[in-house]
């Protein structure tokens, strides 16, 4: 299942269109940045990693990017969780209540299809509910990677792991 | 007292400064594994799928498929492979598009 | 002229009074309406047309009898609430005849509400203390049949028999106070009363007044003779409860006015000092018990004993300032006092019909049954939401205008020399500011609950105003907003009727050429009801011709309002009327005294296992403290003298000789 995603066409141009429709989205709201998180059945360790994005060390705030629990407010919405199929209703509320343009990131392994796909309560993936248009692998992710992920999405950052194999001695 | 807040009274900064600057020890959390294709036979590929949790692996004909997007960093694929895997040390997995994280490891037997 | 319009008013009444008891026919039940609101608008004309002679007409009528015989005439001081009558028999008498059911307990009802509405007429017409007294009870014994039109509800014999026995006790200290002033000045005549009366001693006439505030205090509605309001409103129908709140306890009102303005000459300072903190205590009061009501006439009840306090209080503080020899604002309060009277009479009547409409359209009168009735009865709504506003003092309409007007005379306190009046008159300013803030958090309770958000009910979700009467009540809503607006035409023709009572000439200094209201004095403050009016409706126009010029023309996208995710909104997640009021209840939790009972189906904290039942009952202060002692103290001392009633017939002729030879020896003094 693809579902429509708000990248436009996904196909050999697909990652440029990408790329530019969050640089588009970054020149709007690169510096100042607001953030809606919704927790669609997850352990609550994602949550408590992008709690710590606040602390001291990592101070979201000096990038310019803020929490707001109004999602008329926001700007990007961050999921965990595997999209549980109870969450349907109150995710597509918040993604309605958004105003474009918006930015979806999905944070951890279980939106994007691991440890829990199986189950029939849930999605799985994100993308079977929502459009997704940046994925930050992790369990959970640290708060460096959530960082990278946050600042991919608004395009201050490009991403890198497309151009890793992941596989020692061989050609790329 | 807060560590963060003693640390910083020694160094001046507590702040990090990514991402102008990593940490140093960014390397060191746990992270998805990279294989050693040299080491990789089909059977131990076969073991590593059993051992996955989080669906991160798949045999598809004579490549591993690794799904950095589903791994969890739970370390048993690393435990077990031995010499076939070590640990990545890359944290900036963010990815534009899914596909961006499926990568494809050919097993031992296509290197002649 | 005033005579012809009285008169026909009387006649109306009379004749709808012959009519209506033919009223098992619906035909005949329509026309005693019609024929009694021609009445009422005939009362209304007649009542303006005294208030702008701002004199006394000569005597309408005048027979010999006993005890000084009848006499009939008209005073300035009764043209507002001569008006008032007109005003309420002209909504209810468009009302009526569709709400009742055509039948014999009609017919009886509809004769006996328009002989009160005579007897109401010849109370504010009377010129001599038989007449008065004659006349008052008969409204008394009329409004008590209003009260049983269902005798079979539970507590309508309660409710009645606490009218009809405070009605008395009030009545018997009217009865003393009249005399007492009747023999002092050797007549009967209220005209000859009022002209002897300074030369009657301070005592006599003091203990006239006390006697007097309490007699009329008990139909009026004061603290702590109100018991009866809130026991006899639920039970009359809602064209009597609106009767009762919106007429009876004027009369009483009435009372209070002429024995403190008109019958015993100058005033002495503690008699407005007195009324004036009795109505302040009772405004409080009255607002603090309507919070914690869950049926709405209960309700209505209390309110209307806040906003008789405040009218109350109103006419203390004038009387204060006219005995410490400030004449303008003396007469100043008198005015705002009788424009407050029109005004709640005009929407508290709006009020309790809209409830009668409510109650046949939703079939219950408890709040926490009611809900969302905006969307199943949207003109009641529209309507209430009018009396609501006017009621809870919101700008721009009446309500608002009188409230600030009582205010802005308070304020004006630092102008008596003396200390102890000064600080009173500020302690009552200030419970009355109170009052005015709880009583628009009650109003919101009441009219959110019952007609915004969910149903609570399926009663209440398949509630319909098919059929309800909106004629009365819409010229009702219409007479609010008229008051309002045009409160500068309604305040020439009081200060018309303020000058024949006080004697003191306050236009220029409460009207302005411009439509702007001053309070009898140029340098305190000034307020223009009507450009408030025009202002608030032009300003609220700017942000809809703001929008119709600037929306986005392009793509839009409409989506629900963010209700926080919530997959399903049950009523159960709404506010009731007891929680809504609960900041009040904690903050007032010494005055309330309120005894709670908890049931469990089991000790399990979470209430897993059964549904948890919480009653909570208001501590009835009055009943328990006051009134409860004294009974007992009567019933003690009945039980003491029964012995004299031993049945024995031969102690009875030992009476009857006692009292004989007694009788003998005094007839021979």
């Amino acid at each position: 299942m693809t579902p429509a995603s708000p990248l436009g066409d996904v196909g050999a141009t697909g990652e440029e269109a990408a790329a530019a429709r969050l640089k588009e989205a970054g020149a709007m709201f690169g510096r100042s940045l607001h953030i809606r998180t919704v927790d669609t059945g997850s352990c609550a360790v994602c949550e408590s990693e992008i709690r710590l994005l606040l602390a001291p060390h990592y101070d979201l705030h000096r990038l310019g990017f803020f929490f707001t629990p109004a999602p008329r407010h926001a700007d990007l919405l961050l999921v965990t969780g595997p999209a549980a199929r109870a969450m349907d209703i109150a995710l597509q509320k918040t993604y309605d209540a958004m105003p474009e343009p918006k930015v979806v990131v999905a944070v951890g392994a279980c939106p994007l299809g691991g440890v829990y796909a199986q189950d029939a309560l849930v999605h799985g993936r994100l993308d079977r509910v929502l459009p997704v248009d940046v994925w930050v692998p992790g369990c959970p992710p640290s708060p460096l990677a959530l960082l990278q992920g946050l600042l991919v999405a608004v395009g201050r950052l490009s991403a890198k792991v497309g151009g890793l194999s992941f596989c020692e001695g061989a050609p790329l | 007292m807060a560590l963060w807040f003693l640390r910083g009274l020694r160094r001046g900064v507590v702040t990090t400064r990514y991402p102008a600057v990593v940490d140093p020890w960014a390397a060191k959390l746990p992270s998805p594994p990279v294989f050693v294709p040299g080491h990789l036979t089909a059977a131990l590929a076969d073991q590593l799928v059993a051992l996955c949790p989080s669906n991160a692996l798949a045999r598809e004909g004579t490549h591993l498929v690794l799904d950095v997007g589903a791994c969890s960093g739970c370390g048993r694929c690393l435990e077990a492979a031995g010499q076939a895997a070590r640990p990545s040390g890359v944290f900036e997995l963010a990815a534009t598009s899914r596909e961006h994280l499926v990568k494809r490891v050919p097993l031992k037997g296509d290197l002649l | 002229m005033i005579a012809g319009w009285l008169w026909s008013a009387a006649t109306c009444w009379a004749a709808a009074a012959l009519v209506a008891l033919g009223a098992s026919k619906r035909l005949n039940a329509t026309l005693a309406g019609w024929v009694s609101a021609a009445g009422g608008l005939a009362a209304l004309v007649g009542g303006v047309l005294l208030a702008l002679g701002g004199r006394a007409t000569g005597a309408l009528a005048t027979s010999s009898g006993p005890v000084g015989g009848l006499v009939l005439r008209a005073a300035p001081l009764a043209s507002a609430f001569i008006v008032l009558l007109g005003l309420v028999a002209l909504a209810t008498g468009m009302f009526s005849p569709r709400y009742h059911r055509p039948g014999n307990g009609t017919a009886i009802y509809l004769s006996a509400y328009n002989a009160a509405l005579l007897a109401a007429l010849a109370v504010l017409v009377a010129g001599n203390v038989t007449t008065f007294l004659v006349a008052w009870e008969s409204m008394t014994l009329a409004s008590a049949l209003l009260v049983l039109r269902h005798r079979s509800q539970q507590g309508a014999a309660r409710g009645c028999f606490l009218f009809l026995a405070l009605g008395e006790v009030g009545f018997a200290l009217v009865v003393v106070a009249f005399v007492l002033m009747a023999t002092q000045c050797h007549s009967l005549d209220l005209a000859t009363i009022a002209a002897r009366a300074g030369a009657v001693p301070l005592a006599w006439r003091s203990a006239a007044f006390v006697l007097a505030l309490a007699g009329f205090g008990f139909k009026a509605g004061l603290v702590p003779f109100h018991i009866w309001l809130p026991v006899a409103h639920p039970v009359a129908p809602a064209d009597g409860s609106a009767f009762l709140s919106g007429l009876v306890v004027k009369l009483g009102v009435y009372g209070v006015a002429l024995f403190g303005f008109q019958l015993l000459g100058r005033q002495a300072p503690w008699w407005g000092l007195l009324t004036m903190s009795v109505g302040a205590l009772s405004a409080l009061v009255g607002i603090l018990y309507a919070m914690m009501e869950r049926d709405l006439k209960r309700f209505l009840a209390y309110s209307t004993v806040e906003n008789v306090g405040v009218i109350v209080a109103a006419l203390g503080a004038g009387m204060t300032f006219a005995s410490y020899g400030q004449g303008p604002l003396g007469a100043f309060l008198l005015l705002v006092a009788l424009y407050h009277v029109v005004n709640h009479g005009a929407y508290k009547t709006l009020l309790f019909l809209e409830t009668g409409a409510l109650e046949h359209g939703a079939g219950t009168r408890d709040l926490d049954q009611l809900g969302g009735l905006v969307r199943t009865m949207p003109a009641t709504t529209v309507i209430s939401l009018v009396g609501v506003l006017g009621i809870a003092a919101l700008p721009p309409l009446n309500g608002f205008v009188s409230e600030w007007l009582v205010f802005q005379g308070l304020f004006q306190g630092f102008r008596i020399p003396a200390h102890v009046p000064g600080v009173l008159i500020v302690l009552a300013a200030a419970v009355l500011g109170l009052t005015a803030g709880l009583a628009v958090m009650a109003f919101a309770r009441a009219f959110g609950v019952a007609f915004l958000g969910m149903p609570r009910t399926r009663q209440a979700a398949h509630a319909s105003e098919k059929g309800q009467p909106l004629l009365g009540p819409g010229l009702l809503a219409a007479a609010c907003a008229a008051l309002a607006v045009g409160a500068p035409a309604v305040l020439v023709a009081l200060d018309r009727v303020a000058r024949s009572v006080t004697g003191v000439e306050l236009r220029p200094d409460l009207l302005a050429p411009d439509l702007t209201v001053l309070p009898a004095h140029t340098d305190f403050s000034a307020f223009s009801p009507t450009y408030l009016a025009a202002f608030m409706v032009g300003v609220s126009a700017v942000p809809l011709l703001i929008y119709l010029a600037a929306r986005p023309r392009g793509a839009s996208r409409s989506v629900p309002v963010w209700d926080g995710g919530i997959v399903e909104f049950k009523p159960r997640m709404q506010y009731t009327a007891t929680t809504f009021a609960n900041p009040v209840r904690v903050i007032f939790e010494r005055f309330y005294s309120p005894t709670v009972h908890i049931d469990r189906a089991s000790e399990d904290p979470a209430g897993l296992s059964g549904p948890v039942h919480y009653r909570m009952q208001v501590l009835p202060l009055f009943e328990k403290y006051l009134y409860a002692p004294v009974v007992w103290f009567f019933r003690r001392l009945a039980r003491l003298l029964q012995p004299l009633q031993s049945g024995d017939i031969n102690w009875y002729l030992l009476y009857i000789l006692v009292a004989v030879v007694v009788a003998y020896f005094i007839a021979a003094q």
